[in-house]
């Protein structure tokens, strides 16, 4: 063996290299790269606590940020912050209950009767295409602006990805399938048990899915414009009418953790029930 | 078989045909107050009226060049930070995170703040209008530059295309799709925060044509609001589609 073949003449160079800089530990590296995702949001919020000090006129919309901390220390010791998540989140979860289990109904209905499909499917289409809060005015008229009326439209929200994730859930279960129930004389329960269910369920928890973002954005949505009673929505609503941006910001912050932490335990969830799949 | 088409065709209408009947039924007596209910035709008629005195143009155009205006800055703006964090490692080191934490609050959440921030002039209807539609076209653009197969790019390089070859022969064609879809899904979301915002707080526009009516007890003016926004939503939607149809022609299905 050459002493060339051992010793490229390049590797001197790299050698004299590393020893001079050692490299950084790679968890060190890692912590650079997600400390850089810090930088924007504190130049901003620096930008935003700078132009609060400017004058007065500012600092009404862009409140200091020790305000921010003061108000949420208040709002958490009073528990107004508890409360009103608390009632928003209720709403959300009791709508997507209430408008899931009857999309997921009637979406199955739809799939196993082909009548049901005809007589229902072009008008639910058609009431599909308003967006949800265009029917607030309508329904503020009818049902006023109380807890009914808030919860008909999350339910409604919740109510149109279930039943169209069911629908296609359960119109993909094959026809092969169900012929092997029928010549294993599978009871009508075993072969929605055995067969169709596992076909629809991965559809069906999209569907779960799409609703609850639905359902917590129409929470919000409906809280905010009637303005009544408890809720995020409501909250942040008395906030901008009282010229309180601390407590607005805050609502916001509150009201996205909430969607992700909602969305997390979902997929978690999904993960569990959908771990016999084969996957990859 | 004659018979049985017919029945396949007016089985669809039998529901609706139902509804209506009802709503005719119910309001021929007097036991529903005009606040609360009033016949299909006096909703015609409404329609007619607010055509007829040019108010419901107004609104429409109001609505209309907001919601244009609004997403033309949001989707523009979207279209180049999605390529940008897609292409270049600092940018998404850097505003990434934040892109995806700023993503998980929904846009109508921020109505207040940009209420407090901007006025309730049109700053703020135009704001949450581009905010609604640049989250989804960066993602979608993101996403769709992501997708770009490095093998498709040394293909590219070994044949010697010239950059403009690349860019109208390989990354447009491979980036138009699934952009369309995220314009698409901005175009639609924008139209519906826009409706919100109008409720909220606007001078003219069909949100706040709405509003009025609640507030007045029209309901002929509410339910003619509601079926038009029902209306310009659909014709957004498939108006996108229509686009992606023929721009993706050219793509096996």
């Amino acid at each position: 063996m050459s002493l060339i073949a051992e010793f490229p003449p390049t590797s001197f160079v790299y050698a004299e290299r590393i020893e001079d800089h050692d490299p950084p530990p790679a968890w060190l590296v890692a912590l650079i790269k997600r400390a850089r995702g810090l930088v924007l949001p504190l130049l901003l919020a620096a930008a935003w606590h700078w132009a609060s000090s400017i004058d007065a006129s500012t600092a009404y919309a862009l409140v200091p940020l020790d305000q921010v901390w003061e108000r949420l220390l208040q709002l958490l010791s009073t528990g107004e912050l508890a409360i009103n998540a608390g009632s928003s989140l209720g709403r959300a979860l009791t709508g997507l209950a209430l408008g899931g289990v009857s999309g997921i109904l009637l979406g199955s209905l739809m799939a196993g009767f082909p009548l049901v499909e005809r007589l229902f499917g072009p008008l639910l289409q058609a009431f599909r295409q308003v967006p949800l809060l265009g029917w607030l005015p309508l329904v503020g008229l009818w049902l006023g602006s109380g807890e009914e009326a808030k919860q008909l439209l999350v339910a409604v929200a919740a109510f149109h990805p279930l039943l169209l994730n069911s629908y296609e859930g359960f119109a993909q279960a094959e026809k092969k399938h169900l012929e092997v129930g029928r010549v294993l004389m599978l009871s009508r329960w075993r072969s929605f048990r055995f067969i169709l269910l596992p076909t629809a369920l991965p559809s069906i928890l999209t569907g779960v899915g799409q609703a609850l973002a639905f359902a917590w954005i129409s929470t919000i949505g409906v809280e905010l414009l009637f303005g009544t009673g408890a809720g995020l929505g409501s909250l942040m609503h008395t906030a901008q009418m009282a010229g309180d941006m601390g407590v607005v910001l805050l609502c916001v912050i509150s009201i996205g953790l909430m969607g992700y932490g909602l969305n997390l335990i979902l997929s978690l969830v999904r993960a569990r029930l959908l771990r016999w799949r084969v996957t990859g | 078989m004659m018979r049985s088409t017919l029945q396949q065709r007016l089985l669809p209408l039998l529901v609706p045909g139902l509804i209506l009947a009802t709503w005719l039924a119910a309001t021929s007596g007097d036991d529903f107050t005009a606040q609360v209910l009033v016949p299909p035709v006096a909703v015609l008629d409404s329609f007619n009226e607010l055509l007829a005195s040019g108010e419901l143009t107004d609104h429409l155009r109001a609505s209309l060049s907001r919601l244009l205006l609004g997403f033309g800055i949001g989707s523009g703006l979207g279209l180049g930070f999605g390529i940008l964090l897609a292409r270049s490692a600092l940018v998404n080191d850097f505003a990434g995170p934040f892109f995806q934490a700023v993503r998980q609050v929904p846009s109508i959440a921020f109505l207040p703040m940009l209420i407090l921030l901007l006025g309730v002039d049109e700053g703020f209807k135009l704001a949450i209008v581009a905010k609604a539609a640049f989250f989804p076209v960066a993602l979608a653009t993101h996403d769709a530059v992501k997708g770009i197969s490095k093998g498709w790019l040394e293909v590219a390089a070994i044949y010697r295309l010239s950059p403009l070859r690349v860019l109208f022969r390989l990354i447009l064609p491979a980036t138009v799709p699934p952009v369309l879809t995220g314009l698409r899904l901005g175009l639609t979301r924008a139209w519906i925060v826009l409706v919100a915002a109008e409720l909220m707080a606007a001078e003219n526009g069909i949100g706040q044509m709405m509003e009025m009516g609640r507030q007045m007890f029209r309901i002929d003016t509410v339910m003619v609001g509601v079926a038009l926004t029902g209306l310009i939503g659909f014709a957004l939607d498939q108006g996108v589609r229509l686009a992606e149809r023929r721009l993706v022609r050219w793509k096996a299905v």
